[in-house]
């Protein structure tokens, strides 16, 4: 039971494999002498990271290597996964500073609204995305953890151009 | 006032009608208008040295200040037009003038008037270039810190002091642009009430050392709740941050306190966060005390006290639930209840009628006695041989350790292990006041509600809850689910307490029947 497939006769230029063949041969010669270059060879190689960039976080300090927070309890109220815990407490000479500041890097999202609140500058997002830890623990970054790192920050924005105009 | 004429107005385009006499600013707050204001203060003397309510009035020559201008008849008042927004947009930009903006370390960011008035209607930045002026922070002695460059100098602090507290230390030093809030020579902010003047202070200025970095507001939760420190049963809020009281504020009430609250209570909130809370029900055994789930307490409590004479020793700062509840307990036994005084100092504010820091410091004392509960220095005095005991949250002294050893049963209803207490045959661990709903009735016989401001530790129950099942396991029907229950039981057994009930009492309280008569003060 035939049941009238339509065979349509194409000229031999359109059916012939030679030249697509040759096509693809010539393709393969042009990168033996002119190769393009895709693969990175990381870790050797890095691409370079946008300028905001925003990765693990890094508390930045003053000059006598304190942490520059106040303690004042935006970041934990902005944060969206509610990752940073802080309890504020008061040295010596009366100033408030983070008894505990700890970010959870497992929970945060990466939004960057703690640097965006942050009215001393002290708490950063990085551009840095080497993470790794023998434990889920070490994810949890207290604040000396979190002041001993040395990547650069994330630039929120132009400093030249703030308002993106 | 029902005498005094209405006076009809026009504010923000709201028809008001209001007694003669009153201000522009109560008036609009009567029609929901909030005029921004820093120096009134309803608690105060008005002294319109803030110039922060200016309001625009039709055909007034200039803006009048809404706090110290009364009400006059067909007068329209205009809060927030350009006139006036201009006017307090002004007035705010020299506040700021010299203030640090330090709002990310200042314990008021979050409930400073300056703060949230500067975002409605400020201006977004300062004109001013020059260095702003700086004085070194200052110990006010008491409980109280004074950060004068926060300062707008709005003088509700020295009003307090002196019209209210009638023990003037406080006083404006210094004039122009170097004033600030000093104290007089020799003086400090001891009075037993001076902390009212850090909830006074719209800004952070004058600040509670206690409370000084320990949290954010924004952070806190709030309850309303009634003051334990003495039998005035001043309204508070409970402010808790992690199921941990860091601080009480007192709720206005007019019946009560007005707006004020004395040091004593203010600082008595750290037993309410005790580490060392009874947790679980236990029954002592051969090996010492035995943890057992609750059925098995419940059973056993009943069996030691089943027959006999049952002496209920409870802390007058139970609710008048747990009391009642009590009550029955000891009176179908043939026994009775009895409670020891606590006193102290008497602490009056003189510029607020009959409120004090009461000599008498337990907190529902009046509700033991009109329950039926005997109040003396020697609770157990009436213990007889063979009689079981019902501790209920109370303190044993060596004296009562030694007439306990005449009891023929001890079981403790108890927040706490009191120390010094020889033996508990049952231990029942209960809520403190914070964990449970309940009432409390204050030395003038006015009942009040007080709220759940944290979660119970371990198995502990409510004390009502515990009693409530005690009092059914010894026979004593009582089918009661909720606070609101066992308090409608009350209402219907004793005539003082008729006609009240959870619903009724609302967050303000309401009197027992013949209240201030017979008050102990």
């Amino acid at each position: 039971m035939a049941i009238g497939v339509k065979v349509v006769e194409r000229p031999i230029e359109e059916t012939s494999y030679v030249r697509a063949t040759l096509s693809g041969m010539g393709n393969t010669l042009r990168h033996l002498v002119r190769p393009h270059k895709v693969t990175t060879q990381y870790p050797e190689e890095r691409e370079p990271l946008s300028r905001r960039w925003r990765g693990t976080h890094r508390m930045l300090t003053t000059e006598d290597g304190k942490a520059k927070c106040v303690a004042c309890g935006l970041c934990p109220t902005v944060c969206p996964a509610n990752c940073i815990k802080l309890v504020p407490g008061e040295d010596e000479q009366g100033n408030r500073y983070p008894l505990v500041f700890e970010i959870d890097e497992f929970r945060c999202i990466f939004c960057g609204y703690c640097q965006e609140v942050c009215p001393e500058e002290a708490i950063h997002v990085g551009r840095h995305y080497e993470n790794s830890e023998y434990s889920r623990d070490g994810f949890v970054y207290d604040l000396e953890r979190l002041t001993a790192q040395t990547h650069p920050v994330c630039e929120m924005w132009d400093p030249a151009d703030p308002r993106g105009e | 006032m029902a005498d005094t004429p209405l006076v009809n107005l026009t504010i923000e385009g709201r028809p008001v009608s209001v007694p003669a006499g009153t201000s522009i600013l109560e008036a609009a707050k009567t029609v929901g208008v909030l005029i921004p204001h820093y120096c009134y203060h309803p608690g105060l003397p008005v002294a319109g040295v803030c110039r922060m309510c200016l309001v625009d009035v039709e055909k007034a020559p200039k803006l009048a200040p809404a706090c110290a201008t009364a009400v006059a008849e067909g007068q329209v008042v205009h809060v927030h037009d350009e006139k006036a927004r201009e006017a307090r947009k002004g007035v705010l930009e020299m506040l700021l003038i010299n203030h640090p903006l330090d709002c990310p370390i200042c314990d008021q960011a979050g409930e400073c008037e300056l703060q949230d008035y500067t975002y409605q209607e400020g201006r977004a930045d300062s004109r001013y270039r020059e260095p702003k002026r700086f004085n070194p922070v200052e110990d006010f002695g008491g409980d109280v810190m004074y950060v004068p460059n926060r300062c707008i100098l709005c003088t509700r602090c020295v009003r307090f002091m002196e019209d209210v507290a009638h023990d003037a230390v406080l006083n404006v030093s210094e004039r122009g642009d170097r004033a600030l809030i000093g104290k007089f020579e020799g003086k400090d902010l001891t009075h037993a009430w001076a902390g009212n003047v850090v909830d006074l202070c719209p800004v952070g200025a004058l600040l509670s050392k206690d409370f000084l970095n320990k949290a954010r507001s924004w952070e806190l939760d709030r309850t309303a709740s009634v003051c334990t420190g003495c039998s005035q049963g001043c309204n508070i809020i409970v402010e808790t941050r992690d199921n941990t009281v860091v601080r009480l504020r007192p709720r206005s009430n007019a019946a009560v306190n007005e707006f004020f609250m004395c040091d004593h209570g203010r600082l008595n909130y750290r037993w309410m966060n005790r580490g060392d809370r009874l947790e679980s029900p236990s029954i002592l055994g051969a090996a010492g005390q035995q943890v057992v789930d609750w059925d098995v307490a419940l059973a056993g409590a009943a069996r030691v006290l089943k027959g006999k004479r049952i002496l209920v020793l409870a802390s007058s700062n139970l609710s008048n639930e747990a009391m009642f509840v009590l009550s029955r307990i000891a009176k179908a036994s043939g026994g009775a209840g009895a409670s020891r005084m606590v006193t102290g100092v008497e602490a009056p504010l003189p510029g607020v009628e009959d409120l004090a820091l009461r000599a008498d410091r337990t907190a529902n004392g009046r509700g033991a006695e009109l329950l039926g509960f005997t109040r003396s220095d020697a609770p157990l005095s009436g213990l007889a041989q063979g009689d079981a005991v019902i501790v209920a949250d109370h303190d044993i002294t060596p004296d009562d350790a030694a007439l306990l050893a005449k009891a023929s049963a001890v079981v403790l209803v108890s927040t706490v292990m009191p120390a010094g207490l020889p033996r508990a045959d049952v231990v029942l661990p209960i809520c403190n006041y914070l964990e449970e709903e309940g009432t409390l009735t204050n030395l003038r016989g006015h009942v009040q509600r007080f709220l759940q401001a944290r979660a119970a530790p371990g198995m502990a129950r409510p004390s009502w809850f515990v009693l409530a099942d005690l009092a059914n396991a010894l026979g004593e029907r009582m089918d009661v689910l909720t606070a609101g229950q066992v308090f409608a039981l009350l209402a219907s057994s004793h005539p003082d307490f008729a006609g009240l009930s959870h619903e009724a009492l609302g967050l303000r309280g309401r009197p027992v029947a013949g209240a201030t008569a017979g008050a102990t003060s």
